[in-house]
């Protein structure tokens, strides 16, 4: 189970339940089969570096370093994204946090060349995810309406 | 980020709260409502999820305005399959196997908002202060995402801890359980536990 602002990395499958403005980022090696899921919380650190799967400028260098330290090549690794809602229309505060999410974890992916294969964003409800590396990096996505998708 | 005297101070504050909560809903179904003792918990942002689940259920959510810095919000929470029971009690209808209306929608507004005004004008009042509700936000969705987007949506880059306040209502009658939250931001959470320590002088 990776919680808000944690994340793993290994060949088992890996849950984040319950995304609603954050997201599930995924980066996945094909050829050796291994991967990591952060869950993001926000778009930007503004130089914290105690969490880094917690902010997206930080969180896809940080899962990178660590896939390739199990000893994949980054310029094989693909990615997928999952989640960045907006659950709520009337408070006030930040309530694009998903947008933002989406496009700062976009920003990132490009500047490190990472292709996106794949990606369930947006809209207005919760996610459960499931991340299976070695089912050539399937995820599951599950709304609270039951429906589940695969991508 | 909370010693116990502090937590007890709190737990009590919420306890005439949720009272107060469980007396218009005990009004309004015209039955017993049971209160659980409240829980506090000081939850690290990546522990949530075993406090709060993704499993569908009916949230009213209020931002808490008023002569409270900072700001935090209150959320009754009511599993999916309660909300048919709730809102039929409420309705006088007996169906259990039907999809929800717009009239289910606004029955539950409605008991959010008579529960969460009357939890808060108890705290309130405890307090010697005035707190407001916002008006309600209904979501049918999971609980774990709506909590994330509340936290998300607050200046949450330097906190990696909440205090999350629950107490359980319940009807045996009508076999509903529902939850009251409260959901605090640092500020608020520190000026109540500051007003309840002078409370304590």
């Amino acid at each position: 189970m990776v919680g808000i602002g944690e994340y793993h990395i290994g060949r088992s499958p890996m849950s984040s339940i319950g995304l609603g403005s954050c997201i599930g980022l995924v980066i996945h090696d094909p050829v050796k089969d291994i991967g990591g899921l952060a869950h993001i919380m926000l778009p930007d650190s503004q130089g914290r570096t105690d969490r880094p799967a917690k902010y997206a400028d930080t969180a896809v260098e940080f899962l990178i370093r660590g896939i390739c330290r199990q000893g994949s090549k980054s310029d094989g690794l693909v990615s997928k994204i999952v989640g960045g809602a907006s659950m709520f229309q009337s408070f006030s505060g930040n309530l694009n946090i998903g947008d933002r999410n989406i496009e700062a974890v976009k920003l990132q992916l490009k500047k490190f060349n990472i292709r996106i294969v794949a990606e369930d964003t947006g809209g207005v409800q919760g996610r459960t995810i499931v991340y299976y590396p070695e089912e050539k990096g399937k995820i599951s996505v599950r709304t609270a309406d039951g429906n589940i998708r695969f991508i | 980020m909370l010693n116990s005297q502090q937590s007890d101070a709190l737990r009590e504050l919420g306890n005439i709260g949720a009272a107060h909560a469980a007396t218009t809903l005990s009004t309004m179904l015209m039955t017993n409502i049971e209160m659980e003792v409240p829980e506090i918990n000081v939850v690290d942002i990546g522990k949530i999820h075993e406090h709060v689940s993704d499993e569908q259920a009916a949230l009213v959510i209020f931002q808490i305005h008023g002569e409270v810095s900072g700001g935090g919000y209150v959320l009754l929470h009511v599993p999916k399959n309660s909300v048919v029971r709730l809102t039929n009690a409420m309705l006088g209808m007996t169906e259990l196997d039907r999809e929800l209306t717009e009239m289910d929608q606004s029955a539950l507004l409605e008991i959010g908002n008579i529960m969460v005004s009357a939890f808060l004008d108890a705290t309130a009042t405890l307090l010697s202060i005035v707190m407001l509700p916002s008006p309600p936000s209904l979501i049918i969705d999971m609980p774990h995402a709506a909590f994330e987007s509340i936290l998300a949506a607050q200046d949450y880059a330097q906190i990696n801890q909440v205090v999350i306040f629950r107490t359980e209502l319940h009807s045996d009658q009508y076999k509903i359980s529902s939850n009251l939250f409260l959901l605090p931001n640092k500020p608020m959470l520190d000026e109540i536990i500051g007003m309840l320590e002078n409370l304590m002088k």
